[in-house]
């Protein structure tokens, strides 16, 4: 019978195979979760993995090849075996022995200095509480006696333990010394033979970086994520700093090594990785990566999440060159960068000088002045019909022209042209009444004309102008130039204009560019009369006159102008508070792609790269049946559109932290204000300037002296306040130049913002120098006087000295040292004599140091140096501050 | 610079001009033939030009001077420099001191050559300033003083190239520093003549360059202990 409460059938059932499938369901499922989540869940495990089985075979590779190298070294071989001797002989034979025994010395010396130094520390803490006893007994009035004699025993028991222990310690340094020696012939070597090695050595440390050692096992080193913390480089929402999280070197683990620029990404070095993660650069572990390359920085479990290209991602990955972008977040004057951020700079110009502030306002370019001529007195520059079809469309005339296609129906550009007309005619016709042509000028005169001809050619108009097809001197970009070429400019003006406009370019327009280069009226006549060989008189329109006086016309006109902005190029009368018409762009570069509008466009891909680009290459191609879209075409190049998006991209008004930012200081400020003035007056159409420009060399291949000279480094060569004075009225430096300095008519403010640039640019601190005569030293300036001598450096074989010419050939002749005083920084002075070829590679003239003579000042070049220095700044004594304009007229007498 | 960029930066500066000097390798020829010939002048030679002495007359003016940049010889050009460019065993080189001559202000000889590596010694007899501006790009250009008491200057051109000298202080002044790769090289002389010896046996490019005119070559065979005549036509511009 059954017992109650006990089924013994069931008793006698088996769950084996339940516990079993449970067992094996729970291995499953915990190397399943292992797996999950190390290797399916965390991809850059097995990317590091790869990495390190890289990093370690190149690591080995070079190890193998430094060893067998060493191998083959017939020293090192030397060294290893002088080394295996030492070794043996000190862990065997007599040395061996000897070494043993010292050792044992050795402890039992340090055991006895110890004992005694232990004796010497208790009697020390019995004196201490012996003085304890005596200050009390003090304080309480009592007998001291008794404590100052225990005191006075205990002293005398240290002084007899003292030289014991000083015994004791010299005795165990002997040994240790001893010792020392003996292990040191040893160590020599070993660390000779290290140098030796060093080069084979270092791998090891490679590898051993990327292994873990086990015991007897190595393994790979535990991937881990590689993390830098940005603190305080961004600002959240309520403009508190914050930190940014990047974790890009978790997969670009060689991004700051050398040895991996072949290898495929991510393992790749960084392109020019000691110019962009130099130290005095953007090392990574202060900058990360996505500082200039933006991305997803936490992301880290597939390449397309850490680049940040996915859904509502804002910031996607900035590859190569488009992450020059990110440069203005930190940099004030991104034009220095023209070999780091060539796209970045390049942007920069086109979009200052081809006219982009005119109609969109952004945040530090507020206030560059409008680009193109004021049409105050237009009726009496061009030719009416000219003017209608320019309008129509500029590149038809000038497919290198800045003005951009506006595309217009003709009567628009016949009624834009008689607004224009009409706001002009008043002013114009009276400014073309009180200058008329010369008497003397003769249109089509050969003479005048082959004289006006070499002198266009000559004088300096090609550091600018291009006179024929596909000539051009400053690029503003491919397919643009910065100012017009004049090959048919006879077709757009009259001789009238060409005349007084070159002659005096403003007492036409006030605020033009264009230099005077002080012409007489022979000159200016001559000149003119090439120019109007350049082109031909255009047809005239059909009833052109009628059309432009008509009244509706110029209504309608009014109408059109302001529709399509054309004040924000051009200064026009009435319009010129007008606002501009585009969209601001200051935070275009940080438009996430749904705000921008593709109108119908399905064909373009719906990324903010894609838009830009499409925008500034057909700029109306977003327009639909609704939505009109007005601006023109500028027909850039390629290459200039990826500039200008560069540049875009990079406006973002990101609020980097203090710590990241370069130097904004006053002086980068200046520099980059003054580039501006420079850019504006294009100073590098002539010379060369930061290493870019001196366009007009190009002309001067043949004989290079004769072209304008090169200005890097000018600040630190001249004194300001003569420079000042130079660019306000310059004087003929070089009299065997041919191209003349123009007279540009700057104004206080851009003579000075000109001048701070150059002082800027070669890290001048102090602009002025004084010449103090009474400390020119006698002995300085007789020994000058005798190296500047015939016999000795001849230096005015070639080198003016005020009235005194050279002999020969004026395009022989070196500038006029009688200025030196005045225009010559004393400090420039030593270092261009020191070595003229590095400050002006190239230059004229000669080094003369080293080897100056023997006999004069002891023989010592820089004493040498100096005499010269203090002659060359006396010699220009009480010449007058600046020359006037009327004496730089006067051309040099040429033979 | 850590220490795989400077492996790597020492690396690359030792291979390059290695890679560069075992162009040539020079030894002992035994049997060694020779190439000798003319270059001739295609062409209308030009009427020697007269040089403005325009300066430093009582010293420069003492001989007249003709254009040395162009001189035609009985229809052979003088001056021109003749080389074989593709010999890579052959003679050693030897590298002795080269002496230019600027006596009378002009440079003697007008076209001087020699193996890369020599000193040039740079002589100024004439008790005037004269400098020697190097218009080279090769090698590092140079620009020196050379006044009255420095009567010898030198310098040592390291690498191959032909280098344009110019005198700033007398522009007339002009002359050339033909430093080669291989020992075989000669200028034309006074009648447009040059002569290579102890050439090894073996098919070679031999080249004639001029100043003006600039380079031409042709293929030439040179058989041990015989001479190998070729004549080189080099059309004037």
């Amino acid at each position: 019978m059954a017992e109650r409460g006990i089924d013994k059938q069931e008793e006698k059932k088996s769950y084996g195979s339940v516990f079993l499938i449970g067992i094996a369901l729970l291995v499953v499922l915990t190397g399943w979760s292992f797996w999950d989540d190390n290797i399916t869940r965390r991809p850059w495990k097995a990317m590091q993995a790869r990495f390190y089985h890289l990093d370690y075979g190149k690591a080995k590779a070079a190890y193998d090849e430094e060893n067998k190298k060493l191998q083959a070294d017939a020293a090192y071989q030397e060294l290893s075996k002088k080394l295996a001797a030492a070794q043996a002989s000190l862990s065997g034979g007599a040395l061996g022995q000897k070494l043993a025994s010292l050792e044992k010395q050795e402890s039992a010396a340090t055991v006895r200095f110890n004992d005694i130094d232990q004796e010497v520390k208790n009697i020390k803490s019995e004196l201490e509480e012996a003085w304890y006893e005596h200050d009390h007994a003090v304080q309480q009035k009592r007998n001291v006696k008794p404590y100052l004699e225990r005191i006075k025993e205990l002293d005398k028991e240290k002084e007899k333990l003292d030289p014991e222990l000083e015994k004791a310690r010299q005795k165990r340094e002997l040994i240790k010394e001893e010792i020392k020696t003996i292990r040191n012939s040893a160590k020599e070597i070993e660390i000779e033979l290290g140098k030796l090695a060093a080069e084979r050595d270092k791998w090891v440390r490679v590898m051993e970086n990327v292994t873990l050692k086990l015991g007897p096992f190595s393994f790979y080193k535990i991937p881990k994520i590689e993390q830098v913390s940005l603190d305080e480089f961004d600002r959240n929402n309520f403009d508190q700093p914050v930190a940014r999280v990047d974790r890009c070197q978790t997969c670009h683990l060689a991004i700051n090594r050398p040895g991996f620029e072949k290898e495929a990404n991510p393992f790749k070095t960084h392109p020019k990785r000691e110019i962009f993660l130099g130290d005095n650069a953007h090392p990574p572990g202060k900058f990360g990566c996505t500082g200039c390359h933006e991305g997803q920085g936490v992301a880290v479990n597939s390449a397309k999440h850490a680049h940040g290209e996915v859904h509502l991602w804002e910031f996607p990955l900035l590859r190569g060159a488009k992450s020059q972008s990110s440069c203005t977040s930190c940099h004030l004057d991104v034009q220095k960068f023209e070999t780091e951020a060539p796209l970045l700079a390049q942007g920069q110009r086109l979009f200052e000088q081809i006219g982009c502030t005119g109609c969109h306002l952004v945040k530090g370019y507020e206030n560059l002045p409008k680009i193109a001529p004021s049409l105050r007195k237009i009726s009496a520059k061009v030719d009416p019909s000219w003017m209608v079809r320019w309008i129509e469309n500029p590149h038809k005339f000038r497919p290198r022209a800045r003005m951009p296609n506006f595309d217009l129906k003709q009567d628009d550009a016949v009624a834009i042209a008689a607004f224009l007309w009409s706001l002009a005619k008043e002013e114009g016709d009276k400014w073309a009444q009180e200058h008329p042509l010369p008497a003397g000028f003769r249109e089509g005169n050969a003479g005048q004309v082959a004289k006006g001809k070499k002198l266009v050619e000559t004088i300096g108009c090609k550091g600018c102008h291009g006179l024929a097809e596909g000539e051009f001197s400053t690029p503003l970009g491919k397919e643009k130039d910065l100012v017009p070429n004049l090959k048919d400019i006879a077709s757009k003006t009259s001789a009238q204009w060409t005349y007084h406009w070159i002659r005096n370019p403003r007492g036409y327009s006030p605020d033009t560019n264009m230099p005077s280069l002080r012409l007489t009226d022979d000159e200016a006549m001559a000149m003119t009369n090439y120019l109007m060989t350049l082109g031909a008189k255009p047809e005239a329109m059909a009833g052109i006159e009628e059309k432009l006086a008509d009244a509706k016309n110029i209504k309608r006109g009014e109408t059109l102008v302001r529709r399509w902005g054309c004040y924000g190029c051009h200064e026009i009368k009435g319009l010129e508070k007008e606002s501009r018409i585009g969209a601001e762009l200051t935070t275009f570069g940080s438009k996430p792609k749904e705000e921008l509008f593709f109108g119908n466009r399905t064909d373009i891909k719906e990324t903010w790269d894609d838009w830009t680009y499409n925008k500034l290459k057909t700029p109306r191609i977003y327009a639909t049946e609704r939505i009109e879209q007005l601006m023109p075409q500028f027909n850039l190049a390629d290459d200039d559109i990826k500039a200008l998006r560069v540049l875009l991209g990079g406006f973002r008004e990101r609020k980097v932290g203090q710590r990241y930012q370069a130097d904004q200081g006053l002086r980068v400020q200046q520099v980059v204000d003054g580039r501006r003035i420079m850019q504006q007056y294009n100073c590098v159409g002539c010379h060369e300037i930061e290493k870019r420009g001196g366009f007009i060399r190009k002309y001067y291949k043949e004989n290079p002296n004769l072209a304008p000279p090169v200005l890097n480094g000018q600040g630190e060569k001249v004194q300001s306040n003569w420079f000042f004075n130079f660019l306000k009225a310059p004087i003929p430096i070089r009299p065997w130049l041919e191209a003349r300095m123009p007279t540009f008519g700057l104004s206080d403010e851009h003579a000075n913002q000109l001048v701070s640039y150059f002082n800027g640019l070669a890290k001048v601190d102090i602009p002025y120098a004084y010449v103090d005569d009474k400390k020119i030293p006698q002995e300085h300036l007789e020994a000058a006087r005798v190296l500047v001598s015939k016999d000795y450096f001849n230096c005015f074989s070639c080198h003016q000295q005020g009235e005194r010419k050279p002999e020969g050939p004026v395009e022989g002749w070196a500038p006029d040292l009688a200025l030196a005083r005045q225009r010559l920084n004393p400090k420039w002075i030593i270092k261009w004599l020191q070595d003229p070829q590095k400050v002006e590679p190239g230059t004229k003239m000669p080094s003369f140091y080293p080897g100056g003579p023997d006999n004069i000042l002891g023989g010592k070049d820089d004493r040498q140096i100096e005499a010269l220095r203090d002659y060359l700044m006396s010699i220009g004594r009480g010449a007058p501050a600046a020359v006037t304009a009327e004496v730089a007229k006067a051309k040099p007498a040429r033979r | 610079m850590n220490k795989f960029g400077f492996l790597f930066l020492s690396a690359a500066l030792v291979t390059l001009p290695v890679r560069g000097m075992a162009a040539y390798e020079g030894g002992d020829v035994k049997d060694g033939g020779s190439i000798s010939g003319a270059v001739k002048f295609k062409g209308s030679a030009p009427a020697p030009k007269k040089l403005d002495v325009s300066k430093d007359k009582e010293v420069c003016a003492k001989t007249s001077k003709t254009d040395p940049s162009l001189i035609v010889n009985g229809g052979n050009l003088v001056n021109a420099v003749v080389t074989i460019t593709d010999i890579k065993k052959g003679k050693k080189i030897e590298l002795k001191k080269v002496t230019l001559d600027q006596n009378g202000c002009e440079y003697k000889p007008h076209v001087l050559a020699f193996p890369a590596g020599t000193t040039v010694e740079i002589l100024n007899p004439d008790g005037i300033l004269h400098n020697v501006h190097s218009y080279s790009k090769v090698n590092s250009p140079f620009n020196q003083a050379q006044p009255k008491f420095k009567k010898t200057l030198n310098v040592k051109i390291e690498k191959p190239e032909a280098i344009e000298l110019k005198c700033d202080v007398h522009g007339w002044m002009q002359g050339w520093l033909v430093a080669t790769e291989s020992p075989y090289f000669a200028v034309t002389d006074s009648s447009g003549n040059f002569k290579l010896t102890d050439v090894p046996a073996g098919s070679y490019t031999v080249e004639v360059w001029h100043e003006k005119l600039g380079k031409s070559s042709q293929k030439v065979t040179v058989k041990a202990k015989e001479e190998a005549k070729v004549t080189f036509e080099v059309a004037g511009k």
